[in-house]
């Protein structure tokens, strides 16, 4: 029968996944319902103990550090500037309420689902993933660390330790829009976040993050519109700065919920939304 | 691997010998004869099964029992007073014709008693936010929110406020 392991300290989740592949639980909100009923027959390796990796911290070297045991509803009770509205809006459509308080943000990375809500302003905040193992701890870039649909750079004997956001320094902003097939509890058919900075003495902005998620196998950034953004002015209609061509590293797909043809209207759609919501409130 | 737990269940101090990866309902329905907490799905979606672990609400079908070692539960038959006056919250559904079937009903009310812990106020958006992890297939849910809202009021009101 399955073993069962709960971690009292970061080293024992270590020591103990250096033995085995144990399967990690952390909220379990993807963990149980991926076994359908039946048993959990991986060893379980409970981490849900470990408060020293719970919470948002701003850390003396300009990063924001979202420790992996941060719930969402963590997310949405801490005090953050509104560049983080955006993971906010994605915190709320995480499930119902039961599920923002036991599902973990670094969950809902590790699981790497193409329709993961959180991955997607993560990824616009240029997030990276603070991953620690035996021989120690390695940082890196969200888009690097989400390979695949389920996959990740993530070897059996590493724990995700953070999420580590790095502070532009400057005023920002930030939108998240998810498009379902109805309002409550159901998995998107795309979404897009937004987060722009603007210079602190003028209208020029100065950072821009565009994520799309759901229309391709992993969220991807639209690093064409993000450099025609940069430079821009917060008072213009950046809306109609996104182009055609801005969209071409999406591949949606044609599935249960949706066609991919919908689906890249669908994102077009949301993110002039997203960008004219972010220059009104930059404005 | 069997593991022994000890949790506070309904106030009374319970002892139980479970397997690793037996899920919390599955303990309470099976173990522990507690078969309020009901189970509508497989996918930690509908809400059935909610309880109060520590004194929030939880997906009991989402968590092991070995999760649950050293806590205190809550589940619906601990809400009523001994003498088996209702709660206020399953007073105000009683009211308010706030089920059909019943099957949802242990749940929602567990959700609905956690939500006057964080935000006792609570408007009908705030409710039906609330109840978007608990599914009725029955009643169209106007009558669960109405009672609901009552169920919060009546709670403030000198009612009696949840054992826990
Ligand atoms: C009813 C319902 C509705 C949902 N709705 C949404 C939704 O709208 N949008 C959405 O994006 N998601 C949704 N989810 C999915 C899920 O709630 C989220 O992905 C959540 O953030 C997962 O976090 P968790 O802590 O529960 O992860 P777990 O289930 O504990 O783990 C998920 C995976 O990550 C691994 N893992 C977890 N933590 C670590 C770590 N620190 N290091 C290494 N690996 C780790 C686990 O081994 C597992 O493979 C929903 C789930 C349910 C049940
Ligand atoms: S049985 Fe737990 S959510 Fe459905
Ligand atoms: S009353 Fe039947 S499911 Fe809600």
């Amino acid at each position: 029968m399955a073993e069962y392991l709960r971690a009292r300290t970061v080293d024992e989740a270590l020591e103990a996944l250096a033995r085995k592949p144990f399967r990690i639980l952390a909220g379990g909100t993807d963990v149980y319902p991926a076994a359908v009923g039946g048993p959990i027959r991986d060893p379980i390796l409970d981490i849900s103990g470990l408060s020293a990796l719970r919470g948002i911290t701003r850390e003396a070297d300009g990063y924001w550090r979202i420790g992996a045991l941060t719930t969402w509803t963590d997310v949405l009770r801490a005090d953050l500037p509104p560049w983080f509205d955006g993971l906010k809006l994605a915190a709320r459509e995480v499930g119902g309420v039961q599920i923002q308080t036991a599902g973990t943000v670094a969950g809902n990375v590790c699981n790497a689902s193409p329709a993961a809500d959180g991955v997607v302003p993560l990824m616009a905040m240029d997030a990276a993933v603070e991953v620690s193992g035996a021989d120690g701890t390695r940082v890196e870039p969200l888009d690097a660390f989400i390979t695949g649909p389920r996959r990740t750079t993530r070897q059996p004997g590493e724990l995700v330790t953070a999420l580590l956001i790095p502070d532009a320094g400057a005023p920002g902003v930030s939108d998240f829009l998810k498009l379902g097939a109805r309002h409550y509890l159901v998995i998107s058919i795309a979404m897009v976040a937004v987060v722009l900075h603007r210079a602190p003495e003028s209208r020029r902005i100065v950072r821009a993050g565009v994520a799309v998620g759901s229309c391709s196998p992993v969220a991807r950034r639209l690093r064409g519109l993000e450099a025609v953004l940069c430079e821009a002015d917060a008072g213009a209609p950046l809306e109609d700065l996104a182009q055609e061509n801005h969209f071409a590293p999406l591949s949606p797909i044609d599935d249960v919920r949706a066609t991919a043809g919908y689906r890249r209207e669908a994102a077009r759609t949301l993110v002039r939304r997203a960008l004219s919501t972010c220059r009104e409130a930059l404005a | 691997m069997a593991l022994t737990l000890n949790m506070t269940v309904n106030g009374k101090a319970r002892k139980v010998t479970v397997e690793s990866n037996a899920l919390l309902s599955d303990v309470l329905r099976v173990n522990l004869g507690l078969t309020g907490t009901h189970v509508g799905c497989d996918t930690s979606q509908c809400g059935a099964c909610t309880v109060h672990v520590d004194g929030v609400s939880v997906k009991s079908c989402t968590m092991l029992a070995a999760q649950a070692d050293g806590a205190t539960i809550t589940t619906i038959e601990g809400l009523a007073a001994p003498d088996g006056t209702l709660h206020p919250m399953q007073a105000a559904f009683k009211e308010h014709h706030g089920l059909q079937c019943g099957f949802c009903t242990p749940g929602m009310v567990m959700s609905a008693v956690d939500l006057a812990r964080c935000e006792p106020n609570a408007s009908e958006e705030q409710i039906r936010e609330w109840l978007e992890g608990n599914i009725c297939r029955c009643t169209g849910y106007h009558n669960i929110v109405k009672a609901v809202k009552t169920g919060l009021t009546d709670m403030q009101s000198g009612g009696k406020v949840a054992a826990e």
